[in-house]
């Protein structure tokens, strides 16, 4: 798959998929063609020709999600729909927006400078994976009505991912919104990891307030392009695009868009234009879905067998490096299309850390291995470890894995595909070894 | 240095139209030469290649490589300049960034671009700001729109509590395709939307100068691919812009921030701000070195290019308005058309009873050029104008495989000519041809039913 249809280097190995996305040669010839098209005549293909594309490409994305294609448009990424979500409500005195701490950093900023400006205020729930699904949802709803005790607060918005970007898991983001509901606060849900990656079909049923995600991440698209869905009920309140654009009606021209009339697009009409962009990603959106129908049987078989990779491939790695997955009791973190599994680098700390409750949920039989051959390293340096791999890895292994220093281990996120098998697993399980072992610090480095 | 051959030749041997089409509307988007796009795919070949160490490692120092080649071209500090997709996001950079208060007061000319309007229009309802227009009828003279800004502003000034806190121009107007005294405008008061200006006029004073910000599309005349656009901000205003649109890593919260006031060398404030404002494809950016060359080896230099297009624009615009027996739109001093924009009347009469543009421009004609096609029309009704426009459009799209775009305004149909490199006076000429036949075709003319 990865040699016949995608577009890498010969000689490079493709384990971080979450960061960019990846588009095969098909879609990147389609693309191609619309923007020779657009160079040919760019006033009759623009003015005349890409309109009819979009929403060509719209109402297959509103298929593939279930909702009406009135309720999604496109965006260049998640964060232009963060931010106009946050940008276009009004805040009073006493409004709170509430995020968890793994919310993605450019919509942590987005919120910052929101509460900068206006009257908002936010809350940032510290949340420490692994955490049980049920146990999250509670955290949240105590967070919420807390706020909601005190005097004159009241929590406007939440911010949710689907799948986090850092550490690569999923969340009960649908028991997220219905927990939203319950407390009376609109949930907006940054889906970057969303669509291609898990199953939206209910999207519809679960009924976010807001819901973004990157079609250039998991759906095989070129970038810039994502959806942006906002259920009927809520069009009154995305006044305008970022930047605004010629979509836009003055309060005094416009009819408030209540009723769902087959013949309203009222946010079609306001996005279909945001400033002059390269639209040729959002008109390959199509081509992408049929390249992922003809080519690799559809939604469902992606999702299964990078599904299956990543929870397979993530335990077979950790078997290899002799340490653990990341992961929850019930096994919900792992549904998704990343394996987070930890480097055999034992720090010292004082604190139980995940990895020690990780660890202790391992049963005898793997304990020992390479880490317990190791001193204990100093944790203000896995920052600098972490680095070094990552060097190592672009520079003399032609690949590239992101990994971070989290609650004392070094953790690394694979990102499962269609156009990666278990042998590259393994073959990367073996590097991680390796430069593990060449570190200053561990058996065998100085 | 040998005279490049522009016009037909440059057209079929550096550019990427269709052979058959006509390209008169470089205004609208922009084109870019086949080098331009041969070295962009290549850029995003090396992308999906590998795309973490392309985006991570090499995009950010190539970035850097052609921002230096448009400070270069702007005689500006490199930090001082940044890319963004478009005019139109420069333009809501700095609407959104300046906090607004009671009494502040946004001026700006009729002439504005829509959108950017529009973002005038939507900070007036979440703010306390309110707006000005000035509405400018064309052909106007310099002095005497400099003056009516003045006068606008003293009179605001002079009302209790109200203040013009900025006020916004074009270089270049999108209609009708005129130049505006910027320069003058920013001496009298600071604040630029440059949209079709780095590549159609010349900037190289924009630091002399001195607007408070400036923004400009470089894949509409710098041969760049879209979406492509340098915002300027001179250092004094840097603490202003607290974050791109929309907020992305580079932003920083008010504790962390270091004051951004000082222009040490080594204070790239603006750079770090705007070099990753979310993904999006960066390569039309990382483009702007190589358009530059292309402009620099194959069409002689920005002067050659801009002497080029303007004769053009003037010389062809009068062969038009000859061959149609119309007018050109300009002003006594002739600076209104000092720029790559043609503005000439079709010669089609609309009843007025109100002095119009048209009838002042008549006034000016030499009675050797009267009579003509006009004269043997019947006056049109000037509410068919809009509709006259789009029959003639659509046809020149449909039959004739090109595009000129026109508006019904001051009481007569005004179309807009792009100079470029890749066109010469034939193109023109046929041009003329074609669309005095249109014209001639109308229900209401002569011909027409």
């Amino acid at each position: 798959m990865r040699d016949e249809h995608f577009l890498f280097s010969g000689s490079y190995v493709p384990l971080n998929h979450g960061s960019y996305g990846a588009f095969p040669a098909a879609v990147r010839t389609y693309q191609r063609s619309l923007q020779d098209q657009t160079e040919s005549r760019s006033d009759a293909f623009i003015r005349f020709k890409a309109p009819s594309l979009l929403l060509e490409s719209r109402t297959a994305i509103a298929g593939l999600l279930q909702v009406p294609r009135q309720t999604v448009v496109f965006v260049p990424n998640a964060t232009t729909g963060v931010n106009t979500v946050l940008r276009n409500l009004s805040w009073a005195d006493g409004d709170v927006i509430v995020y968890l701490s793994t919310a993605y950093g450019a919509c942590e900023k987005t919120i910052l400078h929101i509460c900068e400006t206006t009257p908002a205020t936010s809350v940032r729930i510290d949340v420490s994976f692994p955490i049980e699904d049920d146990d999250l949802v509670d955290l949240f709803r105590l967070r919420a009505q807390g706020i909601a005790a005190q005097q004159g607060k009241r929590v406007k918005v939440a911010m949710f991912d689907t799948v986090c970007t850092f550490p690569g898991v999923r969340l009960p983001w649908e028991a997220l919104v219905e927990a939203c509901k319950a407390e009376g606060v609109l949930s907006l849900i940054d889906g970057a990891h969303g669509i291609g990656h898990i199953d939206l079909f209910d999207l519809g049923q679960v009924d976010p307030d807001f819901f973004t995600s990157n079609c250039y991440k998991w759906l095989f698209t070129p970038r810039p392009c994502a959806i942006f869905y906002v259920p009927t009920r809520h069009h009154h309140l995305i006044r305008t695009t970022y930047p605004t654009s010629h979509g836009f009606k003055p309060s005094q021209e416009r009819q408030i868009p209540t009723a769902a009339s087959s013949d309203s697009d009222y946010l079609g009409e306001l996005f279909k234009w945001a400033a002059t962009v390269d639209m040729s990603p959002y008109l390959s959106t199509l081509e992408a879905l049929r390249f992922r129908s003809n080519v690799c049987g559809g939604e469902a078989a992606i999702e299964n067998y990078c599904f299956d990779l990543a929870q397979q491939g993530g335990k077979r790695m950790a078997q290899l490096l002799e340490t653990e997955v990341m992961d929850n009791r019930n096994a919900k973190l792992s549904q998704c299309c990343f394996a987070m599994v930890r480097l055999p680098l034992r720090f010292a700390s004082d604190t139980v850390s995940t990895t020690d409750r990780v660890m202790d949920r391992r049963s005898e039989a793997t304990r020992g291995g390479i880490e317990y051959n190791q001193q204990l390293l100093p944790p203000e340096r896995g920052p600098e470890f972490v680095k070094t791999i990552m060097d190592k890895l672009r520079d003399e292994h032609d690949t590239w894995i992101p990994m971070k220093f989290y609650s004392g281990a070094i953790w690394f996120r694979i990102s499962a595909q269609v156009y990666l098998e278990m042998a590259d697993l393994e073959w990367a399980a073996g590097v991680l070894s390796k430069l593990c072992k060449e570190l200053p610090g561990s058996a065998s480095g100085s």
